[in-house]
């Protein structure tokens, strides 16, 4: 039947409509775009904008940041060239004598009051303190021959050091007018360099003073120790007065040493590199600005930062896991609808209005309630500073806990409904199917959404700023869990701080870039390892 | 009444048990409903269904997709209780003569008597061994050898101990379909409970593994009451001693097995079976 076969005619045209079809010419494009190719294009440039824009961030930072290091080094180098370092040996012996003087004060301090509640007037009670005060006043004199030739040496060390920088001003001076091509004028400026070493000799010059005058010094405490008598103190006192005193012999012992350095001690030993380097990360001094000596260590902040943190995650990721079991497990439909908005509103609160309410009202109470008699014997109580670690750290869980119940009850929600039936349908109680099946098989997303709340709380600037005491030290660890109510500073809070105070391109500019790389290590470091854990947990539920 | 449900639990299916030696007691009805009616919310899933269940049989329960089915077997175990807002609007349901309805029943002890078997084949993921032993140990049993034990048995039991005796610590979910369905089989056994309902246990799996678990089916039937929930009709007629025909929520009939297969009263039945609608 060869009627019935189309011909070959038809076929073609058959064909090309088959072909036009597939190709769909008609199809409605914008720039030979179809709806799909823009769609496609608009969202792959989002993301190609956000990797931009994360890129430059870290090259700006890594530009402004990496000079620090030079200058730093060069910084560390002229503490050394100037004889800085050399007169520190003595001011840190000036200054342990302060401390050690600061704490009999403290001590008589307490002894009169403990007079005056036994019903001494105030007469009386200077009267009793007579002999301790003989000690007291002796003890806090020895040190004025010391101090006077550290003070000397300390102006001597700072001339040497502004020598250098009026050396370096003049410099860039010559560079800047030679550059504006004004060379007869760059011509007549005179840049005479520092010779250290002779300057230093005259520094060094002064060691003999200094050691006669050492002599004396400890001879005199010697003395002022005997002034004190038998029992200057009542009792309870007593303790820590002789306790005191041995601090005072240990530090007698510790001049010979002080010699010695200062006697093996040369301008020249040179500085390597990576000192700028560990200087940084590891110092435990943040100072700047100040007429001696600046040092950018990033310990004290990043401590506070740490110990900041550590609160707020001890309050809030009880609370948040717990609130994410509760509202996913046990809330009825009504209560769900009523504290899952709720939580999450919090997150909507300004931090800059949580660190107002900080000042003006949880300080207060946290430390009204540390003030209360039946309260002290906790550790650390009462505390000294209503601004401290403890305050900002409970306004940051606040902050913190909407991130955690977020992620927590997604994850506990995107375990399989079936496992939870399993579990039940076994005769489990609800405790038990959420500690055996739901923990488990939402641990991973648990956990990624406590590094994810740290991330928020590491990274939180107004809160701790307002609220955190911003005291640049590292909290005495000695004093156990009273150094949670130590005041510190933070490496968000110093930056906000500090950068809009400092002169673009100075070292101490570039060192709060710096804080600014180690900030964003962390986070980036702390966002990786939670996707990693999730991840790993998306192929174990399988 | 927790008490009390929970020693009648206790003796009575050993009574039942006494079958192993003897003939199965069929005459004595292990599930009873009376004029049940269920709801979800406002609405009402199940209407006035009455039917009794034998002990020591299998009872398929048939009809097409959301009639019910799936609803009247979770009812059993109270499964029901952890979607909100459903409630038993009339009628009982009285397992060995206790009513189960009761809100003061005791759920955790019933479900322990009335194991499931779901649909999705849904080990934990933990080892094979945890996954068997889980129900014994959250009712608090830490001797290692019992559950060594009990793990064993309950293998042999759902015929899986042969393929995995050397993999026991490995997870269950590395296993086959059909292989982790019966490792849920077993994990409903360990428990021993005297009824094990079954919500399509095959439908995800292939013919072989569905032969395997049927082949399961007919073993266990010697020492527990079964309630299947099945799409397959011959799977229905394989399997079953008794079968119920659900339709919109309502038992159009239930009977005999061969009974509702060669000869059913009801038109409806007849042509669901024949496969006109459905
Ligand atoms: N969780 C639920 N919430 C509300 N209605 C439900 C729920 N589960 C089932 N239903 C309703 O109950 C009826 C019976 O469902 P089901 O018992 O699952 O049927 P089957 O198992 O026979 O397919 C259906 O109308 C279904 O829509
Ligand atoms: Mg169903």
């Amino acid at each position: 039947m060869p009627a019935t076969y189309p011909d070959s005619a038809q076929l073609k045209g058959r064909d090309r409509k088959i072909s036009e079809a597939l190709l769909n010419k008609k199809r409605f494009r914008v720039l030979g775009l179809t709806p799909d190719d823009v769609i496609k294009y608009f969202f792959q440039g989002n993301a190609a904008v956000a990797i931009l824009v994360l890129v430059l961030i870290m090259v700006f930072l890594l530009r402004e940041g990496a000079g620090f290091f030079g200058q730093n080094l060069r910084n560390l180098r002229i503490y050394r060239l100037a004889g800085l370092e050399y007169v520190d040996f003595i001011k840190r012996e000036v200054e342990a004598h302060t401390e050690l003087t600061r704490a009999a004060n403290a001590l008589r301090m307490r002894q009169f009051d403990a007079y005056l509640k036994e019903g001494k007037t105030i007469e009386e009670a200077n009267e009793a303190l007579a002999q301790y005060d003989l000690f007291a006043t002796a003890f806090g004199d020895t040190v004025n021959e010391v101090r006077s030739i550290a003070s000397d040496m300390t102006e001597a060390a700072v001339a040497i050091k502004e020598k250098e920088q009026i050396y370096r001003d003049t410099l860039e001076q010559k560079a800047m007018l030679l550059r504006a091509g004004r060379s007869a004028e760059a011509e007549a400026v005179v840049a005479s360099s520092v010779d250290f070493k002779s300057e230093v000799e005259a520094l060094k010059a002064m060691q003999p003073a200094f050691l006669a005058a050492n002599v004396e010094f400890a001879s005199k405490i010697k003395a002022a120790l005997a002034l004190g008598g038998r029992e200057p103190l009542q009792a309870p006192y007593m303790g820590p007065f002789n306790q005191l005193k041995k601090h005072a012999e240990t530090y007698l012992n510790s001049f010979a040493s002080v010699e010695a350095q200062m006697a093996r001690w040369t301008n020249d030993q040179p500085i390597p590199w990576y000192e700028s380097v560990t200087a940084f990360l590891f110092g435990r001094e943040w100072l700047t600005a100040s007429f001696w000596q600046d040092w950018y260590g990033v310990i004290p902040l990043f401590v506070g930062s740490l110990l900041v943190s550590a609160i707020a995650l001890a309050i809030a990721v009880p609370l948040g896991v717990a609130g994410a079991i509760y509202v996913s497990e046990i809330a009825s439909a009504a209560e769900k609808g009523i504290i899952k908005p709720y939580i999450e509103f919090i997150s909507a609160i300004p931090s800059v209005v949580l660190g107002f309410f900080g000042v003006a009202v949880l300080g207060q109470c946290l430390r009204a309630v540390s003030q209360t008699p039946w309260l002290s014997w906790f550790p650390g109580f009462p505390m000294s500073e209503r601004l401290n670690s403890l305050t900002a750290g409970c306004l940051l869980a606040f902050m913190a806990i909407p991130t955690i119940f977020s992620l927590a009850e997604d994850a506990l929600n995107n375990v399989p409904r079936h496992f939870k039936e399993a579990s039940y349908a076994l005769g489990a109680t609800r405790f038990q199917t959420i500690v055996r099946i739901l923990m488990p098989a939402s641990l991973s997303g648990i956990i990624s959404a406590i590094l994810l709340g740290f991330g928020r709380v590491i990274g939180e600037t107004m809160v701790v700023l307002l609220c955190a005491g911003n005291r640049i030290a590292i909290p005495d660890f000695t004093q156990g869990i009273g150094a949670f109510f130590q005041p510190v500073h933070t490496m968000t809070g110093i930056i906000a701080q500090e950068m809009g105070e400092v002169v673009p391109g100075s070292i101490h500019y570039r060192a709060l870039f710096m804080v600014g790389i180690v900030l964003f290590i962390i986070a980036l470091g702390v966002n990786f390892l939670a996707q990693r854990i999730v991840k790993r947990y998306r192929i174990s539920i399988g | 009444m927790n008490a009390t449900f929970e020693t009648r639990m206790d003796t009575l299916p050993q009574a039942a048990r006494g079958s192993q030696q003897g003939a199965p007691d069929t005459s004595d009805p292990m599930i009873e409903i009376d004029h049940l009616d269920f709801y979800y919310g406002a609405n009402h899933a199940l209407r006035d269904i009455s039917l009794q269940i034998p002990g020591h049989q299998v009872t398929a329960f048939i009809g097409p997709s959301g009639c019910g089915k799936s609803t009247l077997l979770r009812c059993f175990n109270r499964m029901n209780d952890l979607i909100e807002g459903t409630r038993i609007g009339n009628g009982q349901i009285r397992i060995h003569g206790i009513d189960i309805s009761d809100p003061a029943v005791d759920t955790i002890a019933l479900r322990r008597q009335v194991g499931m078997v779901f649909q999705k084949s849904n080990p934990f993921p933990k080892s094979i061994y945890e996954n068997i032993a889980y129900g014994l140990q959250i009712q608090g049993v830490r001797d290692r050898r019992r559950l060594d034990e009990v793990v064993e048995k309950s293998l042999r039991g759902a015929a899986l101990w042969d393929e995995v005796k050397d993999r026991l610590h490995t997870s269950a979910l590395g296993l086959s379909g059909g292989q982790q369905q019966r490792v849920c089989i077993a994990r409903a056994i360990a428990v021993e409970p005297s009824i094990i309902l079954m919500d399509e246990p095959c439908s995800a799996l292939d013919p072989i593994a569905t032969a395997k678990v049927e082949e399961l089916i007919h073993e266990l039937k010697k020492n527990y009451t079964i309630v299947i929930v099945t799409h397959n009709m011959q799977q229905a007629g394989r399997c079953s001693d008794m079968t119920a025909f659900f339709y919109l929520g309502q038992l159009i009939e239930m009977g005999k097995t061969e009974k509702i297969f060669t000869n059913p009263v009801q038109k409806q039945t007849e042509d669901y079976i024949s496969g006109r609608f459905g």
